[in-house]
């Protein structure tokens, strides 16, 4: 209830932009990708995941994020349907 | 004991050289030997803001060339017994010092000072590599801004590389009411994204204009909210951790106050 209010009267502010912004300067500063690079990353990720299992591509998100000093490759990817398994061993 | 420490930042007009001046006038309040040195070749800014430009005989490039003596470049200010400028060479560019000649002019000024304060130039070129040579400690200058942070991020890394100590911050021109409506980004905002401490904030007041018009640093004002700013963090910086921040002790207002009783106040901001 208190974070529903708060986020009534905190809704569209101009500091959750600019720190929204901030966080994905600082990693893209920090990670030195253009953003041409990290697209493809992710068409590649999302094509070798593909090769295993059934995805939702629509609903699938894969961005890097930042906690203090590391950088994190954070990815949610709905799995609709197992497709093949890979060989044991 | 004695102590240098460099006051950066990055990016350049967020209040480095005015942060330095009141810092070192607030060091020099407390009885502390103090020099302040300006490492801005080429530019220099920490004479008029301290209001010492005309007693400007030597500079930082003389002592190293060693067309002067180190006493005779600096300059005794005579509001406050201890506080002493180095100034720059306005005549010079970077080039004219080297991180090694820094070194060394610091280690002469610890024979005599408590406190050595370098104000850094902007930028991450030459000038901040001298500046940083000779400090034990840096102290990170930003603003409430999306570019100043950015910023004074690359900085946290550079002076890390440098092998200083973790950085301190230090937060210019906040505005509690804009943080207040959430159209400026809080202490816990920034320090979420800087992960460093913080030694104090500084709020955006018009008395620092007026303090710069007349070449007296706002923390001799001491009538003045901001110069007891200032004044806080030069508690802070000499070791006193437990002095409040300004604001941290002051009435929220009322709105604020039936605000929270109602839990919808998030924290409590610095007052302007």
């Amino acid at each position: 209830m208190k974070d529903l209010i708060n986020r009534f009267f905190t809704r569209n502010r101009s500091k959750e932009q600019a720190k929204q912004r901030l966080k994905f300067l600082l990693i893209h500063d920090q990670v030195d990708l253009t953003p041409a690079q990290l697209n493809a990353m992710k068409e590649e990720i999302i094509e070798v995941i593909q090769k295993y299992v059934e995805i939702d591509i629509n609903a699938s998100e894969i961005k890097l994020e930042r906690a203090d000093d590391t950088i994190a490759l954070v990815s949610s990817v709905p799995v609709q349907r197992v497709v093949a398994r890979p060989a044991l061993g | 004991m004695s102590e240098c420490i460099v006051i950066t930042s990055g990016k350049g007009g967020v209040g480095k050289t005015t942060t330095a001046a009141n810092l070192g006038v607030a060091l020099a309040l407390q009885e502390k030997r103090v020099a302040v040195i300006d490492a801005d070749i080429g530019l220099r800014n920490l004479d008029v803001i301290l209001g010492l430009e005309n007693r400007i005989v030597y500079d930082l490039v003389h002592v190293i060339e060693g067309q002067c003596k180190l006493k005779q470049a600096l300059i005794r200010d005579k509001r406050v017994e201890g506080l002493y400028l180095l100034p720059a060479a306005q005549t010079r560019d970077k080039n004219a010092v080297t991180p090694q000649q820094m070194r060394e002019l610091i280690n002469d000024l610890k024979e005599t000072f408590d406190f050595i304060l370098v104000d850094c130039p902007a930028g991450i070129e030459q000038g901040f590599k001298n500046a940083v040579a000779g400090a034990d400690r840096a102290l990170i200058v930003t603003t409430p801004e999306v570019s100043a942070i950015r910023d004074a991020d690359r900085i946290i890394g550079m002076v890390e590389a440098a092998e200083l100590p973790e950085p301190e911050l230090i937060i210019n021109r906040y505005r509690a009411n804009m943080v207040a409506r959430g159209d400026m980004m809080n202490r816990e905002d920034i320090l979420e994204i800087l992960a460093i401490p913080l030694v104090g904030v500084i709020p955006d007041h018009e008395d620092i204009i007026i303090s710069a018009n007349r070449g007296v640093p706002v923390a001799f004002d001491e009538e003045s909210r901001l110069g007891e700013a200032y004044r806080r963090i030069g508690r802070r910086v000499a070791g006193e951790l437990d002095i409040p921040l300004v604001g941290d002790e002051t009435d929220e207002g009322f709105w604020n106050t039936i605000k929270r009783w109602m839990g919808l106040a998030p924290v409590q901001e610095v007052a302007s």
